[in-house]
């Protein structure tokens, strides 16, 4: 290099040699420790035996509801496999002929495992019953390279179904083993739906694997260096639940025949009581081999039986929604629970005509509630506006994912002043499009879980829990349970706001007149909200929220019928017997334990004057 | 005539990538015999003869006109870059190709090439320096941009090529021993950092003590000094914030032991693999290993298995010699080109060549962690081929031009 300093470059050259030279000295010495000193050893293995790594699989882990009773168990079952380097290829129509496959499926399936190793067995058929292993046994001398391995498969040891929320184990699809790495591989089970989903990857544990020395024909002749590469396999973590399973195997009953969801919350903590999607579908279907006619039936169908309505429908939620208005008005100072609106039946904005089903005479915000009256709420949010609305509703946690612990969900939709704007131009919609939205309908939309959460903060004086379905991993030396955290927060509403909307929740289903009377409990006080939400393909759908035991709520909970027609007549009686069930049992006899008052909050409720008439 | 040819064409980097070339079609040929042989071995046929077609036209391209393009070369492998990002394949969780018939391009190949002769073609400016900070960071910015957008396909190999081939060009143009520290330190930190707290107090520790030695000014150094311990430490927050099977990924590159089934039994089969062969092999298609695909893609990073089993130390030694020549070759090759550029060039593509070499044949020894990187001029692969070829072509170009300045 003509520009630098010659001896410099030369003593750069040289430094350069020199690590090049080091370099491929120490390969020459590896090759000459691997290929001279350590021949013998490696060519023995090589030469008549060679590694072979068989893969042991872990147990998948197990699931317990919130009373420790396992509900999710393995079972064992067989599973054919191939290796393809020692298969005989003219006995592909015989085993495809006793396990009743497609010969074009088997050569496939070991065509796709060739590529990784043709010494990795290839998983044929899963779960064979008792006859076809038996074929195979027989003639076992006659078939090399076919072996079976034992698998574990779901088994649901549940009367309820809980289709949705446990979620389906399926086989991994090619997709996914390229979208996952190198954790999985062809034929294995994977976590597709719900908490077998969300949890998968404690569930699954670890795969193991022990190196065993075959020789040139492939039979296993030993260890390999005494198991000291081998890996034990780690079995999954059991998973704790907060759900019971007595309310939800009871919720599912109610719920058959109809379609709709029911989500129960513990207001307490935010954990999923029961959760319930109806149309369901049997779990068992999915834990051995599904068969394609299956998956299509279930894919097709109008009903939707996979659709997770729980968390994915989003319908517009109807008077449910209402208590959301009356804590903006309220909290930004637009109006007092004293403030009276005339319900003449009907509401008028410039042409505009707003429906009421009755006429309510004078109402206040606690009557308004009551009766569900529409007049009041139509005005009320007028006089709130669209983004103070907007606001709390996002504050209860409505327009996005409440963060549950299984994949499936939906945000919702919940308009603002940036919204319409968006979706109508800045002078493409008018104050007229508001008084809908104050009744919780028009361009609004919720899920079930979501307007259980929403029951649940009415019910706590205002504390948002993260919903979740498992309380922590349930550990097997002593059965305690290692619990997870989940997220709270606590939303900014004076507790005057609270008891307001509480009270007019507890009218309605407590007092004459009040539109959820169908979700009373003998003995225990009850707080509700009944919704009808206007359906342009059909019949409304019926809504309800609520919570009980009023004074010290431990069930809040969300009901929706669709297609039903009135919320009081159709989701208010599922909602009030869950909620009967949950606190007093199966019998019904025992009455639920004595309730400890929390005490900052129900003395302020009392000192409110408004309510404490009521009672 | 043969003085002729000497004259004007390097016959050591030729004739020692020629053979090289030819052990690699003879590996893939038994590794792939039997299985889909036909197919990987012709299509590696097919690239091998466009290689040779490369190499000649880029061995007689004018010189001048090499150096003149070597920015927009760089430009435009960038986009090509942006563009398989955007649309290309994925293979093995990675996106980096593109489709080109039954044949598939990878331009992250290419872009290391058109690096170095924008590296080379930057640095040749007589006003620039490496001793100024200013140019060093441009310097920097030039390898850092084709890094970036290969991390985001990922493809972790190939970034670290990028590391060795921009080490030796700054180390060769007279880059001050600290600011060499400066490019090493934080990288050190960071793996270091995956070991855990001992190791990286270790390295830190080490790091500290070089920098105080350069000499350097206080402030400098100090500087250095907090990015390399800020970037070991949030090293550990990335790493948690990642998902399981990222985490395990890069678990299996520090131990391969950790996932028997994967990388740790590659390595386990391609040390029987070598180790079986003895000093003269086991004969040609007669390696156990190699025939019964005891190593899974053999033909493609785990091909130094072939020679070291069929044809044992002899075999294996004897692609470790044309290695030898060939990077010896090169460095000599990048201090007697009269022209700066041409001598950057030289040492950027020997050193590209040599990181592949150390990685492939250490990893395949047992010796490194397994990074998917291929081995030149024996590994399958159409735009490993043809790159090499490419370098191959623009080296004999360097040696046939020395004379210019």
């Amino acid at each position: 290099m003509a520009l630098q300093d010659d001896i410099q470059i030369y003593e750069k050259r040289r430094v350069l040699y020199v690590v090049i030279g080091l370099v491929f000295v120490i390969f020459l010495g590896r090759l000459f420790q691997l290929q001279m000193f350590y021949s013998d050893e490696y060519g023995k293995k090589s030469e008549e035996n060679s590694i072979r790594v068989i893969p042991r699989e872990p147990i998948r882990g197990y699931i317990y509801d919130r009373n420790g009773v396992r509900v999710v168990d393995n079972r064992p079952s067989f599973t054919v496999t191939v290796m393809p380097y020692e298969f005989d290829r003219r006995k592909l129509g015989f085993i495809a002929r006793v396990l009743s496959l497609d010969t074009t499926f088997i050569r496939a399936r070991i065509k796709q495992g060739e590529e990784y190793s043709r010494f990795a067995p290839v998983k044929i058929k899963r779960d064979i019953d008792f006859r076809e292993l038996s074929v195979l046994e027989e003639n076992r001398d006659r078939l090399p390279g076919v072996d079976y391995q034992v698998e574990s498969k779901r088994w649901y040891v549940t009367p309820a179904r809980a289709s949705h929320i446990l979620g389906y184990t399926k086989e991994i699809s090619e997709n996914q083993i390229r979208a996952l790495g190198g954790e999985y591989t062809q034929g294995d089970v994977v976590g597709s739906s719900g908490l077998e989903g969300g949890y998968e990857s404690s569930l699954r544990g670890r795969k193991g694997a022990e190196f065993s020395t075959v020789n040139v024909r492939g039979q296993v002749v030993g260890g390999f260096e005494s198991g000291k590469l081998d890996v034990q396999a780690v079995d999954g973590k059991d998973l704790a639940l907060t759900m019971d399973f007595g309310l939800q195997a009871f919720a599912e009953s109610l719920m058959a025949g109809r379609r709709g969801a029911v989500v129960a919350l513990d207001p307490r903590d935010g954990g999923v009581l029961a959760m319930v999607s109806s149309p369901d579908y049997d779990l068992s279907v999915f834990s051995g081999v599904t068969p394609p006619q299956i998956w299509r039936a279930m894919n097709s169908d109008a009903e939707r039986p996979l659709f997770n309505r729980a968390t994915l429908t989003r319908y517009p939620p109807g008077s449910t929604f209402k208590m959301v208005l009356a804590i903006a008005a309220l909290e930004t100072g637009k109006v007092t629970p004293q403030w009276r609106v005339n319900c003449g039946g009907s509401f008028r904005l410039g042409n505009k005509v707003f429906k009421d089903l009755h006429v309510h005479g004078s109402v206040d915000m606690l009557s308004a509630i009551q009766h569900s009256c529409n007049v009041y709420f139509y005005q009320l949010m007028l006089k709130t506006g669209l983004d103070e609305w907007a606001y709390y509703g996002r504050e209860l946690g409505f327009g996005m994912l409440t963060g549950i612990d299984i994949a499936e969900e939906n945000p919702g939709l919940l308009p603002s002043t940036a919204f319409m704007n968006r979706r109508y131009g800045p002078t493409g919609w008018t104050r007229g499009f508001l008084p809908s939205l104050g009744i919780g309908q028009g361009e609004l939309g919720v899920t079930p879980l979501q307007m259980a959460a929403y029951a649940m903060v009415l019910a706590n004086w205002g504390d948002y829990h993260q919903p979740h379905a498992v309380q922590g991993f349930r550990r097997r030396s002593d059965g305690k349970v290692d619990t997870l955290a989940f997220q709270s927060r606590r939303l900014s509403v004076a507790i005057p706001t609270w008891a307001i909307v509480r009270e007019g929740m507890r009218r309605a289903v407590e007092l004459p007149g009040g539109t959820g009377g169908l979700a009373k409990i003998k003995g225990i006080e009850v707080a509700g909200k009944t919704g009808t939400a206007q359906n342009p393909h059909g019949p409304d759908h019926a809504w309800f929220v609520g919570f009980a035991p009023f004074d010290d709520p431990r069930i809040a909970i969300c009901v929706l019928v669709e297609n039903a027609g009135f919320g009081g007549s159709h989701a208010a009686p599922v909602a009030g017997k869950c909620m009967e069930r949950y606190l007093f049992g199966p019998q019904g006899a025992t009455p639920p334990p004595k309730a400890i008052p929390r005490p900052a909050v129900t003395e302020t409720a009392q000192q409110t004057p408004p309510m404490a008439g009521g009672e | 005539m043969l003085n002729y040819i000497q004259r004007h064409f390097d016959l050591q980097i030729g004739i020692a990538s020629f053979l090289l070339a030819l052990i690699g079609l003879v590996s893939v040929y038994s590794a792939t015999y039997d299985a889909r042989a036909s197919d990987i071995f012709f299509k590696q046929l097919v690239w091998s003869g466009a290689g040779t077609i490369v190499v000649l036209t880029l061995t007689l391209f004018p010189f001048r006109l090499l150096q003149t393009i070597s920015i927009p070369a760089w430009l435009f492998s960038l986009l090509l870059l942006v563009v398989v990002l955007l649309l290309g394949k994925t293979v093995s969780g990675s996106t980096s190709w593109f489709n080109l018939g039954s044949f598939r391009i990878q331009p992250s190949e290419f872009a290391k090439i058109t690096t170095v002769l924008a590296l080379a073609s930057y640095l040749s400016r007589s006003d620039v320096s490496l001793r100024n900070p200013r140019d060093l960071m441009l310097a920097t910015g030039i390898v850092l941009a084709p890094v970036a957008l290969i991390m985001m396909q990922p493809d972790f190999g190939t970034a670290v090529i990028y590391g060795g081939m921009a080490f030796a060009i700054m180390y060769w143009g007279g880059a001050s021993q600290f600011s060499l520290l400066a490019v090493v330190a934080p990288g050190a930190a960071a793996v270091a950092a995956l070991f855990g707290t001992t190791p990286f107090l270790i390295v830190v520790a080490v790091m500290g003590v070089l920098i105080y030695l350069t000499k350097e000014h206080r402030l400098v150094a100090a500087v250095v000094f907090s990015i390399m311990v800020l970037v070991g430490i949030s090293v550990q927050f990335i790493y948690d914030g990642l998902r399981p099977y990222q985490q395990k990924r890069i678990d299996t590159f520090l131990d391969p032991g950790a996932d028997p089934l994967g990388a740790g039994y590659n390595i386990l089969q391609s040390k029987v693999a070598i180790g079986s062969g003895g000093v003269f092999g086991k004969g040609y298609l007669h390696g156990s290993q190699t025939q019964l695909n005891f190593i899974p893609e053999q033909w493609t990073d785990f091909i130094f298995c072939v020679p070291g089993e069929e044809f044992g130390f002899m075999g294996a030694a004897t692609v470790l010699l044309l290695f030898a020549v060939f990077l010896m070759r090169g460095v000599t090759l990048a201090s007697k080109v009269k022209s700066k550029y041409a001598s950057f060039v030289a040492i950027g593509l020997t050193a590209t060549i040599a990181t592949h070499v150390f990685i492939n044949i250490g990893m395949a020894l047992g010796l490194f962690p397994v990074i998917g990187v291929p081995l030149p001029f024996l590994s399958y692969g159409g735009s490993s081929l043809l790159s090499n070829a490419a370098m191959v072509g623009i080296l004999m170009n360097l040696y046939t031009n020395r004379k210019e300045y």
